[in-house]
């Protein structure tokens, strides 16, 4: 099951912060493009010169607003391509293919209180989301910690029309944002979410739970692009075929690259959709998704090729 | 048309202290009383007692099916745990009401225990869906009593405390009682006994004591 | 669609609903073999060929008029019969729009919809109404946007939020149901709405089937079919009415079954909805006598065939044990024991 594609025309790029770009993207059918609701991505399929790029980016355009969708990228260090892509090679009036919106990180629509923590550029979920929230009745606050003012995408889009639920912390002020405070004293029936680097996430799940926050009240999205690894090889045994998996394309890239279709909804480790069983295995696993539980880890029975690599001599997949 | 064996009939599991929990409400009904106070043997250790509350139903007539001994015993038992906040009633309504009280002030990080009758677990768990709390903070032990609130699909009429297999509503129908229930009305279905051929109803049987 | 509308048939009292020539071919007859038992038969919700229920999104057959008139009449009566829990609103919006849009585009002789913004404007032809509404402002229409779109539609549907790893049935309009109650089912999740379902539990089918759906995408719906058997061309057998259909099953014989006993299939879709994120549960109901069943002597036998090697936890269930033995025997004079061919096609 993967995805019909929409054609769509970049329209508009702004350069927010020195590392994070804006596009606005309208359909090429001209006419409005699928309703979403806020928390949704779309994957963004780029056909670079060597090779297809597919990443997932946040919509953070207002769900009421179909005219465009809008995405901001943040240029990675260790890119692979995707964001380098996005930022040096497309252009105004450029067109892409994107996937219809899947939404993987939505608002509880029963909680009494909702709290969102963004760090930097998870800032963009919440934006799409803010738009729903402030329609509604149910209480919200927003936390937004940056690197500095320079670094603050979107603050003017926030400053206006969010003054009182918007708190701000710029770590070069040394205003760091105290989730045990924020954590500890919250009604029944609230709900936090966040989507931030790795460490903010781990802090907002840790604090949570040692406050007793239950699962299911605790809300997180990080794709992870796919790391940079070792080259390795993988035989696909209901294909027939092996596929060698080169340093800077994932396991899932290098499958479909081969003309297997391996079905998947945010290629980010996040939604468990590509989960594939590992049938052989002389060597070790490099689980990189925030799926499989710990003990499926150590099973070695299954893997998220959409980030996870191998480190093996033998790799055999239910393919 | 199944009747028993349906897989909306809820599972309850016994009691016992969630440690993930940072605050702790306690509900009892009758010898519900009896699996809390276990729980609180468990939490004394490690939990302060500002942390925990309890509202307990006695002397309701149709809780107390169970042995009377034992319910005294446990009263005597829960007036003697000082350590926690402790509130004994003598009717549902007011400590449903009361609990609804506790519920507004509480915070995230509380898990709820209920023990008592089904018809008592579900009246709480209408509350606890009020204030949005999840399967993964409500723990809930049936004990006591099998009898069960019912439903009449055709008047929507409730009947309480019924214990056989069918049973004549307010509209005068009778109701075959299914196992098939509903947690928004905290209710079993009951559905005319007779309807395809009138008069031709099942023994009635004593089935939920 | 070139049927003309059936508008005065009925589905109660002298129950004058028949099925033409036309409507009797493009039945959708869920068995594909001989025999019948529960399987996840989920598929993508793909247009079928030209003329088959299948070819749009909603199908809207001869009926179409008489089955909105029923919902009135039962609506009247029992209001309850639509239900949404109050935070189901944008589903509903979503509902709404995913309705109008399917019939305004596959029906354009009978619905229109033009959007301005949030102005819309939508007329249908079949049922006479022109609304001007703002899309999202509740007060601008004269109902709830999901009562006043499934009045205009026809089949039951249910709207499940998506939480929890779960789906909860929490909004509905449900007047056309073999036996469920949309009232009593209300708040429940996926598998406990479907717990009177026996046998398909312990195989899993619930299990499979929820998995599946809590990653339906928008855009890609899935349809399967589920049939049962109902006596009289009654839309509404719900649990509710059941004092007053219930003794109808106990009126047939082995020489009025070919008209009272009728084969009832559900087309159930399965929509994604956008704004919500929740699930549309749609559940059209199509009937046919046992009668107009025989006039596709393919169709006879095998019908003959699925009754007869009936599970016996399904007869139950389906509620044919009255029935099902007079059912047979009316049916058994079509059934030579000549093969079928496999599919469901007429021949």
């Amino acid at each position: 099951m993967s995805a019909q594609t929409i054609t769509v025309e970049i329209t508009s790029i702004a350069q927010v912060t020195p590392l994070i770009k804006h596009f606005r993207l309208k359909a090429t059918t001209g006419g409005y493009l699928p309703a979403f609701s806020g928390g949704s991505h779309i994957i963004v399929v780029m056909r670079g010169q060597k090779r297809i790029h597919r990443n997932p980016y946040s919509l953070l355009s207002s769900p009421n607003r179909l005219e465009h969708y809008e995405i901001a990228v943040r240029r990675m260090d260790e890119s692979r391509g995707g964001s380098h892509f996005l930022h040096d090679v497309v252009k105004i009036g450029d067109q892409l293919e994107i996937a219809h919106p899947v939404n993987l990180f939505g608002l509880e629509k029963q909680a009494r209180k909702h709290i969102l923590i963004a760090g930097g550029i998870g800032i963009t979920p919440f934006l799409a989301q803010l738009e729903d929230l402030r329609c509604g009745e149910v209480p919200y606050e927003l936390h937004y910690s940056v690197r500095s003012h320079e670094h603050a995408a979107f603050l003017q889009h926030l400053g206006t029309r969010e003054a009182t639920r918007v708190s701000m912390y710029y770590d070069n002020e040394g205003a760091t944002l105290n989730f045990e405070e924020l954590l500890a004293k919250q009604p029944l029936g609230t709900h936090v979410y966040v989507c931030g680097p790795a460490g903010m996430i781990t802090r907002v799940i840790d604090t949570a739970r040692s406050y007793g926050w239950p699962n299911s009240h605790v809300h997180w999205e990080q794709f992870n692009a796919p790391p940079v690894g070792d080259a390795f090889d993988v035989f696909l045994a209901r294909s027939k075929i092996s596929v060698h998996v080169v340093p800077d394309q994932s396991l899932l890239e290098c499958i479909e690259a081969a003309g297997v279709e391996v079905p998947y909804l945010c290629r980010g480790g996040v939604c468990g959709f590509c989960h594939t069983r590992v049938l052989e295995l002389d060597g070790e696993l490099l689980h990189h998704d925030h799926y499989l539980s710990a003990n499926e880890r150590t099973t070695g029975k299954s893997i998220m090729p959409c980030v996870s690599r191998a480190k093996a001599k033998r790799l055999v997949l239910d393919l | 048309m199944l009747i028993t064996g349906i897989k909306s009939k809820p599972i309850y599991t016994p009691l016992s202290f969630d440690a993930s929990g940072r605050y702790h409400i306690l509900l009892g009904a009758g010898v519900g009383a009896n699996p809390l106070l276990r729980v609180l043997a468990e939490m004394k250790k490690t939990v302060p007692q500002s942390m925990i509350h309890a509202r307990v139903l006695f002397k309701n007539a149709s809780a107390i099916e169970a042995t009377a001994g034992n319910v005294s015993e446990s009263e005597l038992a829960f007036r003697a745990v000082e350590t926690v906040e402790l509130r004994v009633f003598n009717n549902v309504a007011s400590l449903l009401a009361d609990f609804h009280i506790l519920a507004t002030g509480s915070l995230m990080g509380t898990r709820l225990y209920v023990a008592g009758p089904e018809s008592f677990i579900g009246l709480a768990m209408q509350i606890a869906l009020q204030f949005n709390l999840n399967q993964d903070e409500i723990r809930a032990e049936e004990c006591g009593s099998l009898a069960r609130r019912v439903f009449c699909i055709h008047c929507r009429a409730i009947t309480d405390e019924v214990v056989t297999n069918i049973v004549k509503c307010a509209c005068q129908r009778w109701l075959l009682v299914r196992d098939h229930y509903s947690r928004r009305l905290a209710a079993y279905m009951g559905v005319m006994a007779d309807a395809e051929a009138p008069g031709e109803l099942p023994e009635m049987r004593e089935v939920f004591r | 669609m070139n049927a003309i509308f059936k508008v005065n048939e009925t589905f109660r009292n002298d129950f004058t609903f028949c099925n033409s020539p036309a409507a009797i071919r493009r039945f959708p007859l869920p068995f594909a073999e001989d025999e019948y038992m529960y399987s996840v038969n989920i598929e993508p919700h793909l247009p079928g060929p030209q003329g088959s229920v299948s070819e749009f999104a909603f199908d809207v057959d001869e009926h179409y008029v008489a089955e909105c008139h029923e919902r009135e009449i039962v609506l009247a009566n029992e209001p309850l019969r639509f239900q949404a829990l109050p935070h189901m609103m944008s589903a509903q919006w979503d509902c709404l729009e995913l309705i109008m849009e399917s019939l305004a585009r596959d029906y354009p002789k009978h619905f229109s919809l033009s959007k301005r913004n949030n102005h819309w404007q939508w007329s249908n032809g079949p049922l006479n109404m022109e609304q001007r509404f703002t899309f999202g402002d509740a007060a601008t229409l004269p109902r709830p946007p999901l009562d006043y779109i499934t009045r205009q539609a026809q089949g039951d549907f249910v709207v499940m939020d998506q939480r929890e790893g779960n789906l909860w049935c929490e909004a509905g309009m449900v007047t056309t149901q073999a036996d469920w109650s949309l009232d009593f089912d209300m708040g429940m999740t996926f598998k406990e709405w479907h717990g009177p379902v026996p046998l398909a539990h312990e195989m899993g089918v619930f299990d499979r089937a929820i998995k599946f759906l809590l990653n339906l995408r928008l855009g890609q719906p899935v349809r399967r079919l589920n049939w049962t058997m109902t006596v009289n061309p009654r839309l509404d057998t719900s649990p509710e009415n059941y004092p007053h259909w219930g003794p109808d099953r106990a009126s047939v014989n082995a020489a009025n079954a070919g008209d009272l006993v009728h084969l009832r299939v559900e087309l159930q879709g399965l929509w994604r909805l956008p704004r919500s994120n929740a699930v549309v549960f749609g559940i059209r109901c199509y009937l046919i006598s046992l009668r107009e069943l025989a006039t596709i002597p393919k169709w006879a036998r095998r019908v003959h065939r699925v009754l007869k090697k009936l599970h016996p936890a399904l007869v139950d269930y389906k509620g044919l044990t009255r029935y099902r033995e007079p059912a047979i025997a009316w049916l058994a004079p079509f059934d030579d024991g000549s093969p079928t061919t496999p599919g469901t096609s007429p021949e």
